[in-house]
């Protein structure tokens, strides 16, 4: 048995509780879905405090009753509007459509003296008959939408004057009251006016359909594309036409609350309606945008040019020099945003990559151990399967002395004792396959990047175990999923320790981690009696090799871009790590047991003097991601790379390399096995093994862990 | 898109059109040569080339190369004149001036004040320029230049009667100089990545490699060029403060910098696409070594090239010409002379 360590005098590292800077909150904001709103949301202030600043008491709770109790007409006649242009559409009959349904309401009521809830029906049927007119010429039959609903405009336009003309002085003239009817028009509930409270229920319900039902996600599949939907299996066109009879119900529920407000319809009713719902609609969803279903940007949109609008005209402007205004003020916000969102992504792709000044203490305890201080004992290793596997990152034997791999298509392959010339896919898994690791009972643990941690059986049945841990505290972006999984060991109570290198970065960027060097990964555990996974240790420098010690009480974790090796007390986790080897002259890559007690680390690569510089200057390495092209970012050298053997204490007792053009350049894993060492490489094809003089023929990982095979 | 900030993008270095890579470099015939460096057709119709101390003559390539001369120091500068003398720049910055049969003459000045003579040319047969790049034997130039702000280079005349003179100052590491159809001097700068006059003024810029030595032919000229220019070196040298503390704690020798070999060592890092993949470097993977001949017209603009790429070997080309209707070119890193067949001028 070589030497032991002592857990308790290893100092410890310390752990940073929040990782947080103002960059990486704009990137994570950025990235946010809600982000799309936000200018129209800024505009939307930008108002209120104009108004605040301009006019005296304009949000006194008066005035904003009297602004509730009118925001119905439009509110509801955006919506509607907001839905026929939510499925691919367009609706320019919407004020037509609301003035035929006023006159029909108090038609009903005042003329025929119907009860108030059969002039609801028939407001919202003549609403609904209109949309139904719009949706089966512009929806079934294919007429277009801009040429369908422009008649429609027109035509209902002329039937409303047309029927209008001889009732408006019946209608005007007319004795009856109803209490109900006059406590829709102008009561309140709970201050706040009626025909508001309906607004608000009509936006909930809108809501709830675009993000939650069936018809709802159809409307937005289909106004998405049109194309893409009817292959999805959608009934396009039914989806069309309901979109506009439910756009005219809506409608028609505006009007009965108008008719019951005014008791009157003018021949002028409804004109320009549909041009003030369309503005609403552009700057809400900052532009034409048919398939989007923002209903909270449209009502924001629509509050804005409502409070605008309202606003111009109570402080006293002629009526022309306001449409001159809102034209301007509209534009202005228009092209901010779509400024914005044409540029979002890059605003984000700018601010994503946010590095830190980065201090790598010296290399330390290499020194007679380095390539051009050794012979490169790796030059004398062995070839397996050259040319026939894709990357085998971390390399595994069974009982019979298999040997396993992930390789970059997804899959983990066999190739068979004892001549390791045939290959074969012992399971697809999909992801990237990276650490391996073998249970008691003899299956394979993969971690499986862009996946999560994954059981393959020895009869090749694939079960995911888990793809998502808990939320960290205090972020923006959702970080539940594992993003990275790297290398894993199993504790003798089964619980499944593995890493989870970085949850900024995918596996084709994880280059960009280092230039970041911030500490982005967790080290994880899943225990499968209770199936739970839980993040062990958050904020680490990119955690990847996990390895458990000899005596199955801690758990070494490689920290790849500060070169050294962590330790944890499986006693006692939430104490955090210490440092259990520092300054070590590449960059660990996986960690495994040795049969003397010590223990192999795989060095991924290089680090050099003018990189360990480079993590001192986060400036340059920002700048160098923006302006530079991601092939000719300065990096650690990755084609060179080797094996460290450690003693118990973590002292470097040995060291492999290969020829500086040799076949074995980049290791990232290496597997003791029965006298020699498995070495595989995330970038190479090949297999290395080397006959380990002196090393124990009969020791196997599996023996060493679990006493057997 | 930047929001803010005017930092000047570096300048573009693609490698297409007539500048798009080939293998006609790794594919051309060589002949090894100890430490080769500068090539020059005799009068006579022989081509003498450096190698070390030594000089050597061929008649026919595929013969066995005859010694012409031997001097003190490694040969880094070499001309011939039409009218057979030979002349020669030093490691040091000492010259010699031959006839054609490699005995020295006399009269010429031999030590004329240089640094450094990286290579010269005849403007008469009694008067030779030398531009002298200003960096002492000692001092490692391919890591120092492109972090050197100085313009130490010169350009001197020598006179055969031992007088010398300076016909201009102030070129930023000067490494080859040559004669244009009307006579007038043409200087490549290593690092600048350009050609300018007799007087420092450009003539031509934004070629993609590091310059070396400029050959006049039949048609246009040949360039030698000593690596590709790197997009990451070009960058950096943006980054003042980065810059000034890599020349402060760290060694030359592991500097970011354009190199000689094509070399894997952990001490250097390495561009993010120059990984090994299957352990084989990528014929188009970023490399701070190159091999790369450039064709010129008469206007100097580039009309054909000659490339060794990142997996290729024979990298940093020192010098080029045509000679006997073959291009021919040296590379430093494989310790080569490489005939590339037919030039393009060639009958």
């Amino acid at each position: 048995m070589s030497a032991q360590f002592d857990f308790s005098t290893l100092p410890k590292l310390r752990v940073p509780l929040l990782v947080m800077s103002p960059r990486r909150v704009l990137a994570d904001i950025l990235s946010r879905g809600w982000v799309e709103n936000a200018v129209p949301f800024l505009a939307f202030v930008c108002v209120i405090v104009g108004v605040l600043a301009t006019t005296k008491g304009y949000f006194t709770l008066d005035n904003l009753r009297n602004l509730a109790l009118y925001a119905s007409d439009g509110g509801l006649v955006v919506l509607a509007l907001f839905i026929v242009v939510a499925a691919g559409g367009i609706d320019l009959s919407v004020g037509s459509n609301f003035a035929m349904s006023a006159f029909a309401a108090l038609y009903c009521f005042h003329i025929l003296n119907l009860p108030v809830a059969a002039v609801l029906l028939a407001s919202l049927a003549t609403g609904a008959i209109i949309g139904l007119v719009n949706g089966a010429l512009a929806g079934l039959a294919g007429c277009g939408a801009l040429l369908t609903t422009l008649g429609a405009m027109i035509t209902v336009r002329g039937i409303f004057t047309l029927a209008s003309q001889g009732q408006l002085v019946a209608i005007s003239t007319s004795s009856r009251t109803d209490e109900m009817w006059d406590w829709i028009g102008s009561d309140r509930f709970l201050t706040v006016p009626i025909s508001f409270w309906v607004l608000v229920i009509a936006v909930a319900g809108v809501l709830v359909m675009f993000r939650q039902s069936r018809f709802g996600w159809h409307v937005l599949a289909a106004g998405g594309n049109r194309k893409a939907a009817r292959h999805g299996g959608i009934h396009v066109k039914a989806t069309i036409f309901f979109a506009y009879v439910l756009a005219g119900l809506i409608v028609g529920l505006a009007a009965f609350l108008y008719a019951a407000r005014e008791n009157a319809v003018a021949s002028d009713t409804g004109v320009g309606m549909e041009f003030f719902a369309l503005t609403a609609l552009v700057v809400g969803l900052g532009g034409f945008v048919p398939g989007r279903g923002s209903t909270v940007a449209v009502m924001i949109g629509f509050a804005t040019i409502y409070i605008l609008n309202n606003a111009l005209l109570n402080s006293g402007l002629r009526s022309d020099f306001v449409q001159l205004a809102m034209g301007a003020i509209l534009i202005f916000i228009l092209s901010i945003d779509t400024k914005f969102r044409k540029h979002k992504h890059r605003l984000l792709a700018s601010a994503y990559v946010d590095p830190i000044d980065f201090k790598l203490g010296e290399a330390a305890g290499s020194r007679g151990f380095m390539p051009s201080e050794v012979a490169p004992k790796l030059a004398g290793a062995e070839i397996l399967a050259s040319g026939m596997i894709d990357g085998p990152e971390d390399v595994i034997l069974d009982a019979d002395d298999h040997l396993y791999c992930g390789t970059r298509n997804g899959s983990l392959v066999r190739i068979a004792a004892p001549d390791y010339t045939q290959v074969e896919i012992f399971a697809q898994i999909g992801g990237r396959p990276l650490g391996l690791a073998s249970d008691r009972e003899g299956n394979i643990l993969v971690c499986v990047a862009g996946m999560g941690l994954v059981r393959v059986s020895k009869e090749r049945e694939v079960e995911l175990l888990t793809d998502q841990t808990q939320r960290s505290l205090l972020t923006i972006q959702d970080d539940t999923t594992i993003r990275m999984a790297d290398d894993l060991d199993v504790a003798p109570d089964g619980v499944i320790y593995f890493s989870d290198a970085t949850r900024r970065y995918d596996i084709e960027n994880w280059g960009l981690d280092l230039l970041e060097g911030r500490p982005n990964g967790r080290l994880l555990s899943y225990d499968p009696k209770t199936r739970r996974t839980r993040t062990v240790c958050d904020n680490l420098v990119f955690p990847n090799g996990v390895c458990l010690t000899h005596d199955g009480q801690h758990l070494i974790v490689a920290s790849t871009w500060t070169c050294s090796l962590l330790i944890f007390d499986l006693a006692a986790l939430s104490a955090g790590p210490r440092v259990f080897v520092h300054g070590l002259p590449g960059y660990p890559d996986n960690v495994n047991r040795a049969s003397d007690g010590g223990y192999w680390i795989a060095l991924a690569g290089m680090r050099n003097p003018v990189t360990d510089l480079a993590m001192r200057h986060p400036g340059l390495r920002r700048r160098m991601t923006r302006a530079v092209a991601p092939t000719h970012w300065l990096f650690g050298n990755l084609n060179i790379g080797g094996v460290l053997k450690i003693d118990g204490a973590g002292q470097i007792v040995e060291t492999y390399w290969d020829e500086p053009s040799g076949p074995l350049y980049m290791i990232t894993s290496m597997r003791e096995h029965k006298g020699a060492l498995y070495l595989g490489g995330v970038t190479n094809n090949k297999i290395g093994r080397l006959r380990l003089a002196g090393a124990d023929p009969r020791w196997t990982g599996r023996r060493s862990y679990w006493g057997r095979g | 898109m930047r929001f803010w900030g005017n930092r000047r993008a570096p300048p573009s270095m693609t490698l297409e059109g007539v500048l798009g890579p080939n293998d006609r470099l790794d594919e051309a015939r060589g002949m090894k040569v100890d430490s080769p460096d500068a090539l020059s057709a005799a009068a006579d119709g022989r081509l003498l080339f450096s190698s070390g101390r030594s000089l050597f003559a061929l008649r026919k390539w595929g013969e066995p190369p005859q010694s012409f001369a031997e001097f003190e120091r490694p040969v880094t500068a070499l001309c011939a004149s039409p009218g057979g003398l030979v002349a020669v720049g030093m490691l040091g910055g000492g010259l010699a001036v031959c006839d054609a049969s490699g005995r020295p003459m006399r009269g010429w000045k031999t030590s004329p004040g240089l640094t450094a003579a990286a290579d010269a040319v005849f403007l008469a047969e009694d008067e030779l320029a030398v531009v002298d790049h200003g960096y002492k034997p000692d001092e490692p130039l391919l890591s120092l230049a492109p972090w050197d702000g100085v313009s130490r280079g010169k350009l001197i005349a020598v006179r055969r009667d031992g007088e010398s003179r300076v016909i201009a100052n102030g070129f930023h590491c000067p490494m080859g100089v040559s004669l244009d159809p009307r006579g007038e001097l043409l200087v490549t700068e290593f690092e600048r990545a350009r050609i300018v006059d007799g007087s420092g003024k450009a003539r031509q810029t934004g070629y993609p490699g590091y310059l070396g030595r400029l050959r006049k032919t039949a048609t246009g000229y040949v360039m030698a060029c000593l690596a590709r220019r790197d997009p990451l070196i070009e960058f950096l040298k943006t980054e003042r403060s980065f810059i000034e503390a890599m020349k402060a704690n760290i060694a030359p020798r592991y500097w970011i910098a354009p190199r000689i070999n094509p070399e894997f060592s952990p001490d250097f890092p390495i561009e993010l696409g120059a990984t090994r993949l299957f352990g084989e470097i990528k014929p188009w993977a970023p490399s701070f070594s190159y091999g790369l001949v450039i064709e010129l017209s008469e206007a100097l603009a580039p009309i054909g090239s000659a490339h060794s790429r990142a997996n290729g070997r024979r990298h940093a080309i020192s010098d080029a010409l045509v000679w006997n209707g073959a291009l021919l070119a040296v590379s430093k890193a494989s310790g080569e002379l490489l005939n590339l067949g037919c030039a393009r001028d060639a009958p």
